[in-house]
């Protein structure tokens, strides 16, 4: 009897402890009202319709998709994988890009990046999250997913280890922010590796997903679980211009003017490394004398989705980063936009690319007139369920933005 | 317990497709040209009329390969795609999450989606329909008029299929993968 009542008031004492863990995390309360009282300029009345918007496509895209299945998509037996996979890797890209910008202040602790660290620790909350809505309209059974990669778990895929980290990943950031909301650094900093680990894991097995395709030989091999890592980062530093120059209006004050700067000259080392990857990853592709490899790539750089990638990704803005020495933040801003779409395009094509080959059991003659190359567009639910995941992501960053402060409290 | 695996003395295909009408028939498989578990493909003759090598125009029936490597059971993150008993690879629908990820890993593009269980469907050597009952045939094999086809145990040296591929020379396809299929080609 007596030591049920212990029990009882252990249980009781750590309910207790949950609830004031919670009850202490510094929120600001809001209504609808406080979401709508936005400065009514014509920008934020352009963005905050095309949020709207984008919101209702995601409810349609959705709604065709339970309505139709996978046959709302244009998958096929040839091209597996539509841009719904795509985004995920745009945003998953854009969430571990952000943890590594968002860790470069709370677990490095240099301390200029201090100021952008709660933020960009939830924008890799948000942008995950809408990665996973996504994702969770192109699994074909999500739910059964959840009870197979427990029970069933299968260790030797790097979809099992991608996903799986993933989820360790958004546990281990929310409680990061938790922290810095909370301003307890220590443990931010704690949870803040934690978290980077698992993410740079989760993000390379990502990259190892199509790098253990042995049967696409443009795809397979060290290259993506590397260059993901590398690309993540270029991300996250696109996204912190983003939102740096939406929180200042691109009239940055003295300090976030030279972390952007110092990120800028990183961006620009960072952009001339993967060049400098891209170009090797041509050159051997083309000349590298492997089965398939080489008209894959050739046919890769004649399509302007790949220029697309190049020109808006990495001519322009390290273009504009060598010219103003990394100084020129208004200019790096729309750089940064820029750079946001061509690295939409990086992740459509790599998909994309992946399967571009036909696989050519002898079926050409009989079964599909002679496929040179496996033809894709998606369809309009795909598209819309893609744009609805960048209206979910900017939606929920808005909310964050008015809930909590994002701003670095040494700074303010 | 056996290794199964399949013989095909291809160069007597005739082309007729009654093996993917068998298959589609034996087994439940949806119509559509996208929905097939096997079938027979063909190459272009070399060379330029009247100058045609017609021995290189032969007809290729095909299917899943059944490796013994098999890259779409490695990269199943559920195990919905397993080896069973006899060496057949193939695939439990009640786990299978539908992230297409053995289609695209599979280099023989064996696979495909059932859109009525939305689920990956290929062959299974009619393990759930004609050797559940006890038979020791293919529907493919039973019914090819020119007997392309020799489904047997690989374990058993005096099964039909091992005199064979002791007696015949044979190649597989896409050998220099590793996946070590058990679909041979004999010449």
């Amino acid at each position: 009897m007596e030591e049920t009542v212990k029990k009882f008031n252990i249980k009781e004492l750590r309910l207790k402890d949950v609830k004031e863990f919670i009850a202490s995390i510094p929120y600001n309360k809001i209504t609808i009202k406080d979401l709508l009282s936005f400065e009514k300029t014509t920008t934020n009345k352009i963005i905050a319709g095309t949020i709207v918007l984008f919101l209702g496509l995601f409810v349609i895209g959705v709604l065709m998709y339970l309505m139709h299945g996978h046959h709302a998509y244009n998958v096929t037996r040839e091209h597996p994988w539509g841009l719904l996979i795509a985004v995920y890797i745009f945003f998953v890209v854009s969430s571990t890009g952000l943890c590594i910008v968002g860790s470069l202040g709370d677990v490095f602790g240099f301390k200029d990046y201090m100021l952008i660290s709660k933020r960009a620790i939830f924008g890799s909350i948000v942008t995950i999250m809408a990665g996973f809505a996504v994702i969770a309209f192109e699994i074909g059974h999500p739910v059964t997913m959840l009870i197979y990669n427990v029970i069933s778990p299968g260790l030797t895929s790097a979809i099992w280890w991608m996903g799986t980290l993933y989820g360790l990943y958004l546990t281990f950031m929310i409680i990061e922010f938790i922290f810095l909301l909370k301003n307890d650094m220590k443990s931010a900093r704690t949870f803040g590796l934690i978290g980077l680990l698992v993410g740079l894991a989760a993000h390379s097995n990502l990259g190892g997903v199509f790098g253990f395709l042995n049967a696409r030989t443009i795809s397979n091999g060290v290259f993506y679980p590397t260059y993901f890592i590398l690309t993540a980062f270029i991300t996250g530093i696109f996204i912190a211009f983003i939102m740096m120059g939406f929180r200042y209006k691109i009239n940055f004050p003295k300090e976030v003017q030279t972390m952007l700067s110092n990120l800028a000259k990183i961006q620009g080392l960072l952009i001339s490394i993967l060049i400098f990857f891209v170009t090797w990853k041509m050159l051997t592709d083309i000349y590298g004398g492997m089965e398939n490899r080489s008209e894959v790539a050739i046919h890769i750089l004649g399509s302007w989705t790949f220029w697309a990638e190049v020109i808006l990704a990495m001519v322009i803005p390290l273009y504009l980063i060598l010219k103003s020495k990394g100084q020129d933040t208004k200019k790096l801003f729309f750089a940064s936009l820029s750079g946001m779409v061509g690295i939409f395009f990086m992740r459509y094509n790599l998909v994309h690319d992946t399967q571009l080959k036909p696989l050519q059991m002898m079926k050409k003659e009989l079964y599909q007139l002679p496929p040179e190359w496996v033809h894709y567009f998606p369809s309009a639910a795909e598209i819309m369920i893609s744009l609805g995941g960048l209206g979910i992501c900017l939606a929920l960053y808005y909310v964050g933005t008015k809930l909590f402060n994002l701003d670095s409290d040494t700074h303010h | 317990m056996a290794t199964y695996g399949m013989a095909l003395d291809y160069k007597n295909c005739i082309n007729c497709k009654a093996c993917e009408v068998a298959c589609k028939e034996e087994n439940g498989i949806e119509l559509g040209a996208e929905k097939h578990r096997i079938w027979v493909g063909g190459n272009e003759p070399d060379g330029i009329w009247p100058l045609l090598n017609a021995a290189s125009a032969a007809f290729m029936p095909s299917q899943c390969q059944h490796c013994e490597e098999a890259p779409c059971e490695e990269v199943c993150p559920t195990h919905a795609t397993y080896y069973d008993d006899n060496g057949v690879v193939r695939v439990d629908s009640d786990k299978c999450i539908l992230c297409s990820y053995c289609m695209n890993a599979c280099p023989y593009d064996a696979r495909f989606v059932d859109s009525r269980t939305m689920t990956v469907d290929k062959c299974n050597f009619c393990s759930n329909t004609r050797l559940a009952r006890g038979e020791t045939t293919t529907a493919c094999q039973n019914t090819c008029p020119t007997k392309v086809r020799i489904f047997g145990d690989l374990d058993d040296p005096n099964s039909e299929i091992s005199v064979l591929l002791r007696t015949r020379e044979h190649f597989t396809l896409k050998t220099h993968l590793g996946t070590k299929p058990k679909l041979f080609y004999v010449m």
